[in-house]
C-alpha cells in the first residue's frame, strides 16, 4: 500500500485520477468531493475540499479529458461540474439540474472536453452541454451541439425501454454514445441520427459498466461476472463473444452410482450448480483502460464486488477466442 | 365556546402535487387498445378450434396492452394468452417456444410472472413454460419483467 487517503467521513463513491496533471478526485456519501494534489517534497497527497452543495451523496465522479475540470453525480439529482479558481484558489461547482429527475448513475466526458453525458435512474440517458466561458471555452458546433449552447444545455436526451441506466460512454471519436441499462439491454446511438437508437436486449443479467476498445466494438461487464463483447454497425448490434473462458471442470466421475441416484432423489439433479466459471465471482463494477497503443486498447480492467482487480489483454484474448473482432 | 372562523380550506390543497421532488413516470395511457383485444381475443379462440395453437400462440403475444388504463383490458387480454397456453400439450411445448422472436419471449415471460402472482398454487403448467422461456429468452427476459413498469 502506498499511501492511504484518509479524509473522507462517508463511503467513497467514487474515484478518477488525472493521468497528465496528476491529481486525484474522490467523491463520498459525505457530500463531498476531495481533489488530491501529490507533494513530491513529503511523497503525501494534499486533499483539497471541494464544495458541491448537494443534499444527497455524491455517486460518481470523473475528470474532463483535459484535466481541467471534473463532473461529480449525485443522489440529489443533479450535477456538479467543478473547475478551479485561481483567484480564490479553490474548486467552484455548478450544478446541471432540468431535466435530471432522479440519482445519477454514471458520466461519461466527450474528447472535446466540454460536451457530458449523464446516465441517471430516471430512465435516461441525456447529453448535456459543460461550456464553461469562466475557463475561456471556445466549443464548437458539431452533431451534438448544432448550435452554440451554454452551460447546462440539454442537448439529446434518449430513452431506455427501461430500468436505471448503470454505464454511459463516448466512443473514442466521441461520434457514438454507448450505454448499459438495468433492463439487460445495450444501447448505442449515433451523433449523425439521433433518432435511431440501436437496441440489443440481452439474455444476460444487467451490465454495470461499458468500455469502447474501438470505434466498432465494446466490452460490457456486469451482474454476470464477466466481460461481454459487442460489435457496433451502422445498423445493429451484434453480441460478439464473452470475453472470460476458464476451462469448466468435467463433472465429477469418481461418484458411485448410489451417490448418483441419491443426489438425483434429494436434488433433482446430479450436479449441483454452484461452481463459478469466471474471473470475477461477483458482480464487476468499473472497467478501465489500462494501455493504449495509438488509438487501439491493449489492456482494460476490471474490479469488482469480489474485491479482485483484473487486467485483461486484448491481443491474447483476441487469439483465445476463435474469431473475435475487436 | 368559541368557534373556529378561520379558514380551514387549506386542508383541501392536494400537497402531493406541488412536491417537485415526486417523480412521474412518461405519460402513456393507453385508450385505443380495447378493440384491438377484444378482436385479437376472438381470433385467438378460433385459431385454437382449429387446433393452430402455434398461430394462436404468436397472435396472442401482439402488442400487450402494457399500461392501459383499464384493468378489464389487460385482464381480457391475460385470460386469452392463458387459454392459448393451457392449450398445449407438454412436449409440443418446446417446439412452440422456439418459433417465438426475442420480443414474444419477453411478453410471454410477462404473462407467466402474471400467472404466477394470480395463482401461486396452481402453476404447475406454467412453470413448465416458464422453464423454456428461460432457455430461450435467457435471465435477461426475467430481469425485464422485474424492471418494468407498465404491468402487462
Amino acid at each position: 500500500v502506498d499511501a492511504v487517503l484518509k479524509e473522507h467521513l462517508e463511503r467513497v463513491t467514487g474515484v478518477d485520477w488525472a493521468p497528465n496533471s496528476n491529481r486525484i478526485v474522490t467523491c463520498a456519501g459525505d457530500r463531498n468531493a476531495y481533489v488530491w494534489n501529490f507533494q513530491p517534497e513529503t511523497g503525501e497527497w494534499q486533499p483539497c475540499l471541494v464544495l458541491l452543495r448537494i443534499n444527497r451523496a455524491a455517486t460518481y465522479v470523473r475528470w474532463s479529458p483535459q484535466e481541467d475540470r471534473f463532473a461529480v453525480g449525485s443522489g440529489a439529482r443533479l450535477l456538479s461540474v467543478c473547475y478551479f479558481d485561481p483567484e480564490n484558489n479553490w474548486w467552484v461547482s455548478k450544478h446541471i439540474k432540468k431535466p435530471i429527475r432522479s440519482t445519477i448513475l454514471c458520466v461519461d466526458w466527450h474528447p472535446s472536453n466540454y460536451l457530458l453525458a449523464v446516465g441517471s435512474c430516471d430512465f435516461k440517458c441525456r447529453v448535456f452541454s459543460a461550456a464553461l466561458k469562466e475557463l475561456s471555452d471556445k466549443p464548437e458546433t458539431s452533431a451534438w451541439m448544432p448550435r452554440l449552447s451554454k452551460f447546462g444545455t440539454l442537448l439529446a436526451e434518449f430513452s431506455t425501454t427501461s430500468g436505471w441506466v448503470h454505464g454511459v460512454k463516448f466512443s473514442p471519436s466521441g461520434n457514438k454514445l454507448a450505454w448499459v441499462s438495468h433492463d439487460s439491454s445495450v444501447n448505442v446511438v449515433d451523433m449523425n441520427s439521433q433518432d435511431k437508437i440501436l437496441t440489443l436486449l440481452t439474455s444476460f443479467l444487467p451490465y454495470t459498466c461499458v468500455l469502447w476498445l474501438s470505434e466498432a466494438s465494446f466490452a460490457a461487464a456486469g451482474h454476470d461476472n464477466c466481460p461481454d463483447l459487442y460489435n457496433v454497425s451502422s445498423d445493429e448490434v451484434v453480441y460478439g463473444a464473452r470475453l472470460d473462458i476458464k476451462k469448466e471442470k468435467t463433472t465429477d466421475s469418481n461418484m458411485s452410482a448410489m451417490a448418483r441416484f441419491q443426489k438425483l432423489d434429494d436434488l433433482g439433479a446430479t450436479e449441483t450448480g454452484t461452481k463459478l466459471y469466471t474471473t470475477h465471482v461477483n458482480c464487476i463494477t468499473e472497467m478501465r483502460v489500462v494501455a493504449t497503443t495509438g488509438d487501439k486498447i491493449k489492456k482494460f480492467s476490471t474490479a469488482g464486488k469480489d474485491g479482485k482487480l483484473v487486467i485483461w489483454e486484448v491481443d491474447a484474448l483476441c487469439s483465445k477466442i476463435a474469431g473475435l473482432k475487436i | 365556546m368559541s368557534k373556529n372562523v378561520n379558514s380551514t380550506q387549506f386542508r383541501t390543497v392536494d400537497v402531493d402535487a406541488y412536491d417537485e421532488d415526486q417523480y412521474e413516470d412518461d405519460a402513456r395511457d393507453d385508450e385505443s387498445g380495447v378493440q384491438e383485444v377484444a378482436d385479437r381475443a376472438s381470433q385467438v379462440k378460433q385459431l385454437l378450434n382449429q387446433t393452430k395453437s402455434k398461430d394462436a400462440l404468436k397472435l396472442a403475444l401482439q402488442n400487450p396492452p402494457l399500461g392501459h388504463k383499464d384493468s378489464n383490458v389487460k385482464q381480457q387480454n391475460y385470460e386469452t394468452v392463458l387459454s392459448v397456453l393451457k392449450s398445449f400439450r407438454a412436449q409440443e411445448i418446446d417446439a412452440a417456444v422456439e418459433d417465438l422472436s426475442n420480443v414474444e419471449v419477453d411478453v410471454l415471460m410477462k404473462y407467466l410472472y402474471k400467472g404466477f402472482t394470480a395463482n401461486p398454487d396452481k402453476s404447475a403448467s406454467l412453470l413448465l413454460w416458464h422453464e423454456r422461456a428461460v432457455k430461450k429468452g435467457g435471465l435477461g427476459s426475467i430481469i425485464r419483467v422485474m424492471v418494468d413498469r407498465k404491468g402487462v
